[in-house]
């Protein structure tokens, strides 16, 4: 029996179905890809190419559009700090239930604090994939695909990302997705490479080696 | 617009699709398995280019349809409006290709939440891993979200109050919906004492979706078990608002599913 935050006198409850058993049903292995990047870097775009890439392998992967949970979960929640800092608590440890579930969860949300990110990183240290969308901000607001940069810039949004709040990139990530020569990769290519990256890493099977 | 249509169910598979003499970009799809029909499907456009595909899918009376893009590059589509929910401004809703119905194929089962109710040491995780584990013998897969378990995450921040109760569940009605959405049988126990929180959770799901199984075990049989200390604690007057000694457990009116369990009987029922 503990505490845990301000939940008093829990228990953990085991179940013989574990997330091996999962795995092994599902061929492939449990694990985060964490989206992140500026307001029309492309990210539900990415998120969508991929799960449809895996999807045409036969893997079961979910997406955790931030916008859509916040339609659900995270509609209690704002756009000040500390909302924006309990918006990705809450979707780390949805992403983290997901994972554990067996599901190849894709995360897809601006995030743009690094500590922010980090603790969901922490939540699980050996399968989070943070895929950063490295595009520059004229470009996004360019694509404006929300019309929320013009309404930012007209004032009519404060604290918006990139234009009075800052976008921290990671130090770190997994996979960095940028202007090649100039131009902007496709959804697909861009799949692609975490694809590739999932394969290497042995994500799209189960883990021979244990069972 | 150049019709293939009507392909009928068949084995999991790649469509591939090359036009022209440059050739096209390819055009992978999967094939619906055995229970879903591929109803329509349409492709056209130029020579270099395949153009808009359509695709519908029907499985026990219900169509879904796909519209993707062109080989080289298909977004998510937007059909949505910007819009405010709740506390959360300038929200778009974002639609992937690969949806609900796809996952039901791939799984070959359909999602749902199973939600086990009742007073502490009624048997609610028990009965939760006893489902989990008959459905895996036969290929299916669930998910137990556990009340104590959820707390010790995502709801670590929530406390035993009415309101954070309320909080409690209505997060884990959410995250239940997900993993529906997602083809999971999603097994969710806990205590969850309110009507008025559940059935905010039903309401959650489409109809059919949400099957509520209340766990009828008499306070004194749960208290005789007291698994976890907790009863003794509470009548010592350690914990507050207990559920069923000094807070109220709202028996459901009309759930799916009730299951008197008698002395050591382990229930197992099957889900059909």
């Amino acid at each position: 029996m503990s505490t845990v935050g301000n939940s008093t006198n829990i228990f953990w409850h085991e179940c013989p179905v574990g997330k091996s058993e999962r795995q092994k049903l599902l061929n492939q292995k449990g694990c985060v890809v964490w989206i992140t990047g500026l307001s029309g870097s492309g990210k539900s775009t990415l998120a969508c190419s991929l799960n449809r890439e895996l999807y045409s392998k036969g893997k079961l992967s979910y997406v955790l559009d931030g916008d859509n949970l916040r339609h659900g979960l995270n509609k209690d929640l704002g756009f000040k700090v500390e909302d924006r800092t309990e918006n990705i608590r809450r979707v780390g440890e949805v992403a983290k239930l997901f994972a554990d579930s067996g599901l190849i969860c894709i995360a897809s949300l601006i995030s743009p604090y690094r500590k922010d990110r980090d603790a969901c990183r922490a939540l699980l240290p050996e399968s989070f994939i943070e895929v950063f969308m490295n595009m520059p901000l004229e470009v996004c607001e360019a694509r404006d695909a929300k019309g929320l940069y013009k309404l930012a810039r007209a004032g009519k949004i404060t604290g918006f990302t990139g234009i009075d709040d800052p976008y921290e990139p990671p130090l770190k990530c997994e996979i960095e997705l940028s202007y090649k020569d100039g131009v902007c990769p496709t959804p697909v290519a861009m799949a692609g490479k975490v694809v590739s990256y999932l394969e290497e890493k042995g994500f799209l099977e189960e883990d021979k080696e244990r069972n | 617009m150049r019709a293939i249509g009507g392909l009928g169910s068949g084995s999991f598979g790649v469509i591939r699709e090359r036009e022209g003499r440059k050739g096209l970009g390819e055009l992978g799809l999967g094939l619906a398995r055995d229970g879903a029909n591929v109803v329509r499907f349409e492709t056209g456009g130029r020579r270099k280019k395949v153009g808009k595909v359509v695709l519908a899918l029907e499985k026990g009376g219900v169509q879904q349809q796909y519209v993707n893009g062109m080989a080289d590059g298909a977004p998510g589509e937007n059909f949505h409006q910007i819009a405010t929910v709740g506390n959360s401004t300038n929200i778009k809703w974002h639609s992937c290709s690969v949806g609900k119905l796809d996952r039901q194929v791939l799984l070959g089962q359909k999602g749902c939440v199973i939600w086990i109710t009742g007073l502490s040491g009624s048997g609610k995780s028990t009965l939760a891993c006893a489902i989990s584990r008959e459905l895996h013998s036969r290929g299916k897969l669930t998910y137990v979200l556990d009340g104590d378990n959820i707390r010790h995450g995502l709801n670590s921040d929530l406390s035993f109050k009415a309101e954070d109760r309320a909080e409690n569940i209505r997060r884990i009605g959410e995250v239940a919906k997900l993993f529906a959405d997602a083809g999971v049988i999603c097994i969710a126990s806990l205590i969850s004492p309110y009507r008025k929180d559940r059935a905010a959770c039903r309401a959650l799901l489409p109809e059919g979706e949400f099957i509520e199984v209340f766990l009828d075990v008499p306070i004194h049989v749960c208290e005789q078990r007291d698994p976890k200390g907790l009863y003794k604690l509470a009548r010592a007057g350690k914990i507050k608002g207990f559920t069923g000694i000094d807070d109220p457990y709202e028996v459901p009116v009309n759930c799916e599913i009730i299951l008197n369990q008698k002395g050591h009987e382990t229930a197992s029922p099957c889900y059909c």
